[in-house]
């Protein structure tokens, strides 16, 4: 056995007077390295040791001050701007409304941020090797006395005059506290086997369950019973009809509601005759018109109708809609076209309402009177 | 004759005591084996639980229809009783910080405990709203974070302003706890010589060592974190009171509410932490430490909370008139003499009458009265939601809708049940921490303090 | 007995005191008659602002030597003797509020609601002259009441050192609490609210207290810190109890910000035209400005001035900041009546100035007399030792 390291002396006190006492006697004496031990914070204390002020309080400012920051740049970003709800009537950013949530976040993050620095950065704990734990006097200071320790590595240290300095405050048992030798040559290694394998199983765990809980127990009973309504789905078996389908035709005689039947299939021509435009020109329907024109129509036979989009070359051309034929076709015909589809054009029934396609069209007019404007246009 | 001696500040003890005597007493209950009376009230506390468990079954198989919640009444029971635990959670913060900032030193005896009944209350209380969206298992999407749905929770909504609250006050609470807990868990790892109590003590104590250097900043934190805590537990229950308020529901909507939420919340808080403790120092012996003195401040607290509470109650009757709006007057007079006059009479009379009582100083200071009155009082206080909810959801501005709200066989199970979890906790509670802090009661014996001197 | 070690040496306030008080009484008196005689209306509404300012001191300062006595604080008790002279302004209450008064027709719309205007005339059995009239000088007397009991056990205190004295003044306090809660309330709705008719809120009572706290407390540390740097109360009065002071003040600007968040938000946020009405009319023209100003003046400039611990215990701090929060407290109440009188436009010249001007000048020699006739420091009373020793 290697000669043992001296940490410190260590003195020990029955009132809370005399540990006072040789606090302010260890600050004239100029000790630096010392500590004071006692069961719970003695009033004066701070003052009798010189201690600077805390600054903790700093801590508590600045992750206050940002976490009231942030909260307010990420509810301004995440309510104005990135996905604005009208609630309520009220504007996208409702300072008012946000306080509540920002005064939350800025204690949370000052509590949270003042104990962490102070457990960790200021004390440097969890710390269960420091040499004075598992000694007699830890066990005593923390009951019902009150202790002194000078270090070793105090620049005045000297054993002699520590150990009389002791004595003249008078304090009662005096010890040399020594270094745990293993825990001085102990190094922490990061690639112990044990460790290793603490983390494989953290994250097979993890992994696990996240897995399970989110691919599999969302689909169990009862947990999926959103998806399980008590209604009858398409292609299902019905048990109320006897033949036993579940997806009916309407009664017969019967239409249903907003469905008006288009009579002229496969007869565009008589469409051209027939059928009028109902819907009157106005801005708002022109607007609609131009919408859905920008949307369906668009792709193929371009922004101002002339057949110019990008699909040209790499598909049969589509035909401009500024040609003669076009323009003389009636609303009725242009209707028969996008009701049934044309050559390779299919029909546009499902995705344009009756009254959407009368306003496509009414569009498709103003597109070809701006392309061929009148003379009295400009009156 | 006057029988107290205003020259000299009160001891908070009872007594004389050496500090080891005191440690030795406070570490008692986790030394020795639990005893027979500790495995009976685990039972029922368990059983009471088991209806907690089985109501929540019966609710998550068949879904909420399983509770008496019916359009107009939309909110009910869930919601009490969420407002009710949130309201029993507020006076362990209020204890250990507001009367930490004011230097109340009659705080030492009850604060530990306070703060565990507060983090176990809240607990209690983050049940219902998780139960009451119906799907809890989908509640994650309550927390704002970047989804694949490229979808924001709504910050402008009261609901989610709770969410940001409970969760805040839970984890400041625990963190608060924990922190008053470090120095004791030290104290007994210092005591024991069991191999693995020793390991999880110093595991939890971090090593602490009781340094001076480190009780200044200990201190700072504590001060630091009560500055906190303060505003924050004021801002739980206002948040609460906001769910309501800021509709234009008559009799929801009236700017008293914040503040005498808050004073309900402590008002209730105060009952239920009295009544805990009263049976709390008669099992293991605290009646020194826990001394009626103590007690008789608290029920000091509560009279006064209690008439904070009844000067609200005064104040929207008068402004419900006052104000000439039709629709407040009814709601008022509705619940005053309406079909819920029953639970109305209930609350004034549990909440505002009987903490009267506390006027007499004889009363204040004997154990059976103050515990019923209490009783009483936390009575009142769940009758006080019950009462702010249901009447005004009732009867609201369609009359053709008006109904009269039935709590379900389920709904009392959960109620009970939620006793019963709250109750589980504490039982765990005393036997698994100190449940009065060691260090700081140490700190206020008579003659642990350095003597003044004025160098 | 411990409390007789106390050494006490009365000492006489400089005369210049009273010259001050006397010069700032006169001057303020002189605007306020001139006042009344060129824009007799306009003096009116500033008579308003007046009254419930000196209530929030003579009351206030009663409600802190009342807490004193139920708290069992004893900080706070060498220094008692500020609240009981401040309070001792209830007797001048009446100055203020006679005038008023006189002319309740031209503030208060009430006293003749238009006859088609329902709500009002509903609300008559309450907002009629004379039940008005009654209440005010009810609460008065009972103020004064209270005023005379507890200030009469203090003073004899002084020479019997009878401990059954603070019993009795503790009672005294239980019993004056609820009465102050009402009172303060009814005060606030009567005086405050009911120039605006159509308008309520529950908080009001609340949201004046609070202000009447902050006022009050700001009024005595000004004259305790002020007193104790010159040497006026007894030695050995530690920073420990600034500190106190500071942190009580600063606890009530925080509550006072609450308060006025919680009844901004619900009707903000609820946005009912009965309610919202009220804001609005602080919201347009120049009283916007001047509604921003509030939330500056009222809460953040405290706030900030008083948040670290040593700027609450450093004399000249707190004194600026005390001042500073009376300041805010008139500023407080001028944005609750003036916008009621004046749309869009803030209404502000001499005439404004006549009532603070008045009222400092009324304090000030109420102060100097009273301290020339009592002892500055409860010398009786069993705390007081307990009260110098205070330390955190």
């Amino acid at each position: 056995m290697s000669e043992k390291i001296l940490y410190s002396y260590t003195g020990i006190f029955d009132t809370p007077d005399e540990v006072t006492h040789a606090a302010e006697e260890a600050v004239k004496q100029g000790y630096t390295k010392y500590d004071v031990n006692t069961p719970y914070p003695l009033h004066g204390m701070n003052k009798a040791m010189n201690l600077p002020p805390s600054k903790l309080g700093y801590v508590a400012l600045i992750f206050g001050l940002s976490g009231a920051l942030g909260g307010l740049l990420s509810l301004w970003w995440v309510s104005a701007i990135d996905y604005p709800l009208v609630i309520g009537g009220k504007p996208f950013f409702s300072f008012p409304a946000y306080i509540p949530v920002i005064f939350e976040v800025t204690v949370l993050s000052a509590a949270i941020a003042t104990v962490l620095a102070m457990l960790f950065f200021f004390f440097k704990l969890p710390n269960n090797a420091h040499p004075l734990h598992a000694t007699d006097y830890m066990k005593k200071v923390s009951v019902d006395k009150y202790g002194i320790v000078i270090q070793a590595d105090d620049p005045k240290f000297d054993e002699a005059s520590v150990r009389k300095f002791l004595e003249r405050v008078h304090a009662k048992e005096i010890n040399a506290v020594y270094w745990v030798e293993e825990e001085i040559t102990h190094k922490h290694k990061i690639f112990e086997p044990k460790f290793l394998t603490f983390l494989l199983v953290v994250v097979i765990i993890t992994s696990g369950t996240t897995y399970f809980s989110l691919n599999k127990l969302m689909f169990m009973l009862p947990f999926n019973w959103m998806m399980e309504q008590q209604k009858q789905n398409p292609q299902q078996k019905s048990l109320v009809f006897a033949d036993g389908f579940g997806m009916r035709k309407p009664v017969e005689g019967t239409i249903a509601r907003g469905f008006l039947p288009y009579e002229f299939q496969g007869q565009p021509d008589l469409a051209g005759e027939k059928l009028i435009n109902p819907i009157p020109i106005s801005k708002e329907s022109l607007q609609l018109g131009q919408t859905k024109y920008d949307i369906y129509c668009s792709p193929c036979h371009g922004y101002q109708g002339e057949g110019d989009s990008r699909l040209r070359g790499q598909f049969p051309n589509p035909p401009s809609l500024h040609s003669e034929k076009v323009r003389t076709w009636s609303d009725g015909r242009i209707f028969a076209v996008l009701t049934d589809g044309q050559n390779i054009m299919p029909s546009y029934s499902t995705q344009l309402t009756v009254d959407e396609r009368w306003t496509v069209i009414n569009y498709v007019r103003a597109l070809q009177r701006a392309l061929n404007a009148k003379e009295s246009d400009l009156q | 004759m006057s029988t107290v001696d205003y020259t000299r500040e009160l001891s908070v003890l009872e007594g004389k005591h050496a500090l080891r005597e005191l440690d030795d007493l406070i570490a008692k209950p986790l030394e020795i084996k639990p005893d027979k009376k500790f495995y009976i009230a685990l039972a029922i506390a368990l059983s009471m639980t088991g209806l907690l468990v089985l109501g929540l079954a019966l609710t998550f198989y068949y879904g909420i229809g399983m509770w008496g919640n019916n359009i107009p009444v939309g909110w009910a029971f869930d919601i009490v009783n969420f407002v009710f635990w949130v309201g029993i959670g507020h006076a362990g913060t209020l204890i250990s910080a507001i009367l930490f900032l004011f230097r109340q030193k009659w705080r030492t005896g009850i604060a530990r405990f306070a703060e565990g009944m507060t983090v176990f209350a809240v607990m209690t209380a983050g049940l219902f709203p998780l139960i009451h969206v119906g799907r809890p298992w989908l509640a994650g999407y309550l927390f704002p974070y970047p989804n694949q749905h490229s979808v924001w929770v709504n910050f402008t909504s009261p609901l989610l302003w709770d969410v940001f609250a409970v969760s805040t006050y839970l984890t400041v609470s625990l963190i608060f706890w924990y922190v008053g807990l470090i120095p004791d868990l030290a104290i007994l790892r210092e005591r024991t010589n069991h191999k693995i109590k020793k390991v999880i003590y110093s595991t939890f104590s971090l090593g602490w060592r009781f340094s001076n250097r480190h009780w200044q900043h200990y201190e700072m934190v504590y001060l630091i974190l009560a500055g906190f805590a303060t505003p924050l537990v004021l801002s739980v229950h206002t948040i609460v009171s906001f769910d309501f308020a800021v509709s234009v529901i008559p009799g929801w909507h009236t700017t008293i509410f914040p503040p005498y939420f808050v004073a309900g919340a402590v008002f209730s808080g105060f009952a239920m932490v009295q009544n805990v403790l009263i049976i709390v120092r008669k099992i293991f012996n605290y009646e020194q430490i826990i001394t009626v003195d103590t007690l008789e401040k608290m029920n000091k607290i509560m009279l006064l909370t209690g008439s904070m509470v009844g000067y609200a109650y005064a104040m929207e009757f008068f402004i419900s008139w006052y104000s000439g709006v039709e629709a407040e007057r009814f709601v008022f007079l509705n619940r005053a003499l309406g079909p819920y006059a029953w639970a109305y009479w209930i609350m004034v009379t549990c909440n505002v009458v009987s903490p009267q009582l506390f006027w007499f100083k004889k009363i204040r200071r004997t154990i059976p009265v103050m515990f019923v009155i209490a009783i009483f009082v936390n009575i009142g206080m769940w009758f006080e939601r019950f009462v702010i909810i249901v009447t005004s959801l009732s009867r609201d501005f369609l009359p053709s809708s008006w109904a009269y709200y039935k709590p379900t066989l389920v709904d009392g199970m959960i109620l009970i049940g939620s006793f019963g979890f709250f109750f589980t906790w504490i039982l765990l509670f005393t036997k698994a921490l100190p449940v009065v802090s060691m260090a700081e009661v140490k700190a206020v014996v008579d003659g642990a303090q350095p003597t003044h001197k004025d160098h | 007995m411990i409390s007789s070690s106390v050494e006490y040496q009365k000492k006489e306030l400089p005369s210049k005191v009273q010259t001050i008080g006397l010069g700032l009484l006169l001057v303020g008196l002189l605007i306020v008659v001139l006042g009344y005689v060129v824009n007799p209306e306009r003096s009116a509404y500033n008579n308003i602002i007046g009254l419930t300012f000196l209530i929030s001191i003579a009351v206030g300062s009663l409600f802190f030597v009342a807490i004193e006595f139920l708290s069992g604080a004893a900080w706070s008790t060498p220094f008692r003797r500020v609240g009981e002279f401040l309070s001792s302004t209830v007797w001048i209450l009446p100055l203020l509020f006679i005038p008023l008064l006189l002319n309740v027709n031209t503030i208060f719309q009430w006293t003749h609601p238009a006859p088609a205007d329902k709500t009002l005339i509903d609300k008559a059995p309450y907002l009629n002259v004379s039940f008005f009239v009654v209440r005010v000088i009810g609460f008065w007397l009972l103020w004064l009441l209270f005023y005379y009991l507890m200030i009469r056990n203090s003073r004899k205190q002084d020479q019997t050192k009878d401990q059954h004295l603070t019993k009795k003044n503790i009672k005294l306090s239980a019993i004056f609490m609820p009465l102050f809660a009402l009172t303060i309330s009814f005060t606030a709705i009567d005086w405050l609210m009911s120039i605006e008719p159509h308008w309520f809120s529950t908080i009001f009572g609340v949201y004046y207290f609070s202000g009447t706290i902050l006022a009050a407390l700001a009024i005595g540390a000004i004259f305790i810190v002020l007193l104790n740097e010159r040497g006026f109360f007894v030695k050995g009065i530690h920073t420990d109890s600034y500190y106190s002071l500071g942190a009580l003040i600063f606890a009530f600007t925080n509550f006072w910000a609450y308060i006025a968040f919680s009844q901004f938000l619900l009707i903000w946020y609820a946005n009912l035209p009965e309610e919202t009405f009220w804001f609005l009319a602080r919201w347009e023209g120049n009283w916007k400005f001047f509604s921003v100003g509030l939330i500056i003046v009222h809460f953040l400039v405290p706030y900030i001035g008083l948040l670290s611990q040593p700027s609450k215990m450093n004399p000249k701090r707190l004194i600026f900041m005390s001042g500073w929060i009376l300041f805010a407290h008139y500023y407080d109440l001028y944005w609750l009546v003036m916008p009621n009188f004046f749309k869009e436009e803030i209404p502000f010249s001499w005439i404004e100035l006549g009532f603070p001007l008045l009222i400092a000048g009324l304090i000030i020699l109420v102060f100097y007399y009273q301290a020339k006739r009592n002892n500055l420091v409860p010398i009786g009373d069993p705390k007081l030792k307990r009260g110098i020793d205070f330390r955190l």
